[in-house]
């Protein structure tokens, strides 16, 4: 026989829930540090090799070419705009409007794809020719690898409301991706700036 | 959602008939499914806990191995039990595995076992990732032993130093072999840390605000952190750079095409000292508790405790060119790394002084844990020393690659971290297994243990002195180390005899010791509230805590949470801070697909040593295991009820 006293009844407890109150957020938020993490470390690396030369990118290396990577960052600047419309859409429960503005991320998703593979030649050195093109090529091809996810994360994400009926905790999931999203795009601003924009002023 | 004010709150007595009911139909819900298949597809943090400290033993137990035969071979000079290949393949495993294949995932497997227990949450916040984390590192375990056996065993050293591990002067896949192993046990120990991260802020039980937190579960919480600052250092070393330069040419470390040799040193060191700390802050969350059960009373200096945890995991990520001083590094530089490295030595000082004021002021019961964790006490202490010794530049370079390091080391990592570990083996071992470790057993475990170490290693202080220099496979007589490597020798013997009576300990206790009941210590913790072994549902009911001994609280009747549902895993999702009921989460069944995604992990990266295609290949049905998880866990059982928004000023 054991005495126990109800000091909660959590029977009535929201089952879905936004934000910081859901676990996957944090689960992301989490992947989100860890990635954001690596790619500072791969910068900080290109800068301390960048103190092996006098010049940067190393004589008789090209500067990279800028149009392709500019275009492909107005893009992705743009497609914040289905993101984030899912996001809200996901957060009013409106399965109809998630469903359009999922549709929208994921066909905005497919030019960037595309376009990321010349915006990789757009470095204008190859990964094997000295330790510039490396570094770049490996922040470049890291930050693709989260690109791919993030766009594999929206295609399974859109798919599947169109293949069953979904959930109403799949409106979290939407919003989380959508905030994955927001991380993947955010954090390309400045690898654009300092692989592409900076060995020009440097 | 309190009960409602104004009412008192419903006081529960329930028959056996009653416990008996809802516990049946909890462990149906929450159980992993039997047989074979069960076990493949295992979520329970339990199940894979479990798995996971057997398997990081059997790692302890390889690794030691391979250190006797390095002992063999050094106990006297120019012999020949291993030739310079063999030793090289030798000490570059043991390295190895003891850091990534033991001593990482043992302390993480604690944390996957004890953190959802301790803070009274029915999971781990991602049981699917915490399989997948698992499954990850045994396919790690299983590629280097078998490399090893086919001869291709890793032979450039733990810490694999460019340009010698590159691929002009290590061609062949040895080198390989070590850096994707490396990719696996990073990604594992990033899927625990993110779950022990997550379990800690949002699944405590309610009334466990962040001043309540058992100290080992602060432990557990700092290091998650720790790893998720670390690891991707070496993730990033290893797979994006060294490995890029030995499969695909990149020149990261080729000093001909405007590499650097020392990136290395800074990025794996930038990794490797804090690992030291994610070893030992774990075991340091052990030694507390049973400190304070063994002493019959609570800690001295909680909040210093917690206080010196944060610090020592912040300055640890401030010292790691003290490895690299012996390379041309700016004086204003080496000043400030050995400065750091002196620092560090506070906040561990104030966690071993209120240990030693908890004891003095505490009713001692010399139990096998608490003699675990007064060896630790001594022998760390010893290591803490010559640490402060090496943190100076001059003495450094003296010592630097000789075996007054190695001795060095392993005083630190061997009383630091593998002492409180047994101490926490023979502590939680009935919580595991239902069962007690014979007591007579374990203190000649410990006795041989702690003598063992001390013969062992202590001679190599002098023999770094006299200047035998680290992995060399064999030395002249004429040097004079034989007799001290022969003393080694000795106590590395010893070391084994008590493993050998650990392991018969465990096996004999475990097929039939003493039941050990819920709570055989007398104490004061959440995860003694449950049944030895803990249930699938871990709790029949959540506590509610108030205070940080919940067991030692004199009240009469227990307050709890009731109404999680009985038919589908539901866990409580509580506030960051106050841990405030927020809402429940369904927590997914048991699935297959985390131990396929790993699979498909592994043909990713052990293809890449072979070619680039492979990858493509792992890539693509990591895309169908993906898809195949996502489509599972879209999936909700029961009424849904969504959150109102809540005002941000409520906090988090």
């Amino acid at each position: 026989m054991k005495a126990l006293r109800t000091e909660f009844d959590v029977s009535e407890l929201p089952t879905v829930t936004f934000g910081h109150r859901s676990l996957m957020w944090w689960g992301t938020l989490g992947f989100m540090v860890i990635e954001g993490w690596t790619i500072a470390l791969l910068v900080a690396s290109y800068f301390y090799l960048r103190q092996n030369y006098e010049a940067w990118p190393p004589l008789r290396t090209p500067y990279p070419r800028l149009l392709i990577p500019t275009i492909n960052l107005a893009i992705m600047l743009v497609s914040f705009v289905p993101v984030y419309r899912a996001a809200v859409a996901a957060k009013r429960l409106d399965e109809a409007a998630v469903k359009r503005w999922l549709v929208a991320s994921s066909v905005i998703a497919l030019p960037i794809l595309m376009l990321r593979w010349w915006e990789l030649w757009a470095i204008n050195t190859r990964w094997d020719t000295n330790a510039y093109g490396s570094a770049a090529w490996v922040i470049v091809g890291f930050h693709t690898s989260l690109l791919l996810l993030d766009i594999a994360d929206t295609w399974g994400l859109t798919l599947f409301y169109f293949l069953k009926k979904m959930p109403l905790k799949a409106f979290s999931d939407t919003a989380d991706n959508s905030f994955y999203w927001y991380f993947t795009v955010g954090i390309w601003i400045p690898i654009y700036l300092i692989v592409y924009v900076g060995p020009r002023v440097f | 959602m309190s009960a409602p004010r104004g009412q008192q709150p419903a006081t529960v007595t329930l028959a056996g008939d009653d416990l008996a009911r809802d516990s049946a139909t909890l462990e149906a819900l929450w159980r992993d499914c039997p047989g074979f298949w069960g076990w493949l597809t295992a979520v329970d943090h339990k199940s894979i806990g479990k798995r996971y400290i057997i398997t990081a033993f059997l790692m302890f137990l390889a690794g030691g191995i391979e250190a006797a035969l390095m002992r063999a071979q050094l106990a006297r000079p120019e012999n020949t039990l291993l030739g310079p290949d063999q030793y090289n393949q030798i000490f570059t495993t043991h390295g190895t595995t003891m850091m990534f294949l033991f001593a990482v995932p043992m302390m993480t497997a604690m944390g996957i076992y004890f953190v959802p227990l301790m803070v009274g949450a029915r999971s781990i916040a991602f049981p699917r990732l915490n399989a997948f984390g698992y499954w990850t590192y045994l396919v790690g375990v299983v590629f280097l032993y078998v490399c090893l056996f086919a001869n291709t065993g890793p032979d450039a050293g733990w810490f694999a130093y460019t340009p010698l591990s590159g691929p002009a002067y290590s061609p062949g896949h040895r080198v390989d072999v070590w850096a994707q192993l490396v990719t696996f046990t990073e990604i594992a120990a990033l899927a625990a840390a993110v779950n022990v991260i997550v379990t800690t802020f949002k699944m405590r039980a309610p009334g466990m605000s962040l001043n309540r937190i058992p100290l080992f579960v602060w432990a557990q919480l700092v290091v998650a952190f720790m790893i998720v600052f670390a690891m991707p250092a070496v993730a990033t070393g290893s797979t994006l750079m060294l490995a890029a330069d030995r499969a695909v040419n990149t020149h990261w470390f080729n000093a001909a095409e405007g590499g650097d040799a020392l990136l290395w040193q800074h990025i794996f060191w930038f990794f490797g000292h804090p690992e030291v700390y994610i070893i030992f802050l774990p075991a340091l969350g052990f030694v507390t508790p049973i400190v304070e059960t063994f002493s019959r009373r609570k800690v001295v200096g909680y909040t210093a405790l917690v206080l010196a945890n944060i610090t020592t995991a912040f300055f640890a990520f401030g010292l790691w060119v003290h490895h690299m001083f012996a390379t041309p590094i700016p004086e204003l530089g080496q000043s400030l790394f050995t400065a750091a490295s002196m620092l560090i030595a506070i906040p561990t000082g104030v966690q071993i002084f209120c240990w030693i004021a908890t004891m003095w002021s505490g009713r001692l019961r010399l139990a096998t844990p608490l003699l675990f964790v007064l060896g630790f006490i001594f022998t760390f202490v010893n290591g803490g020393i010559t640490g402060v010794m090496l943190a100076s530049v001059a003495f450094d370079k003296q010592a630097h690659d000789t075996f007054f390091v190695v001795a060095h080391l392993h005083y630190v990592l061997v009383g630091g971290a593998v002492m409180p570990l047994f101490g926490a083996f023979y502590y939680w071992f009935p919580k595991i297994t239902g069962r007690l470790l014979g007591e007579t057993l374990g203190k000649w475990h410990f006795w041989l243990f702690l003598i063992g170490v001390n013969v062992a290693f202590f001679p190599m202080h002098v023999l770094g002195l006299n200047g035998m220099p680290r992995r060399v496979y064999t030395y002249l007589a004429a040097t004079g180390w034989g007799p001290l490597n022969l003393v080694a020798s000795l106590g590395a013997t010893t070391i084994a005899l008590s493993v050998l009576l650990f392991v018969i300990n465990a096996v004999w206790s475990w097929m039939g010791g003493a039941p050990a009941g819920a709570d055989p210590w007398g104490s004061s913790g959440l995860e003694w509230a449950a049944a030895s072994p803990a249930p699938s549902y871990n709790f029949l009911h959540i506590p509610v805590v108030t205070s940080r001994h919940p067991l030692w609280d004199p009240i009469a009747e227990r307050p709890v949470v009731t109404g999680l549902s009985t038919t589908r895993r539901e866990v409580l999702i509580t506030t960051t801070f106050d841990a405030r009921p927020d809402s429940l989460h369904q927590h997914p069944d048991a699935s297959i697909w985390p131990l396929y995604l790993a699979l498909c992990m592994g043909v990713t990266f052990i293809g890449s040593i072979f070619t680039p295609y492979l990858v493509l290949v792992g890539l693509a049905l990591s895309l169908i295991g993906i898809a195949g998880w996502g489509w599972t866990g879209t999936r909700a059982s029961g009424p849904e009820r969504v959150a109102t928004p809540r005002p941000v000023t409520e906090g988090l």
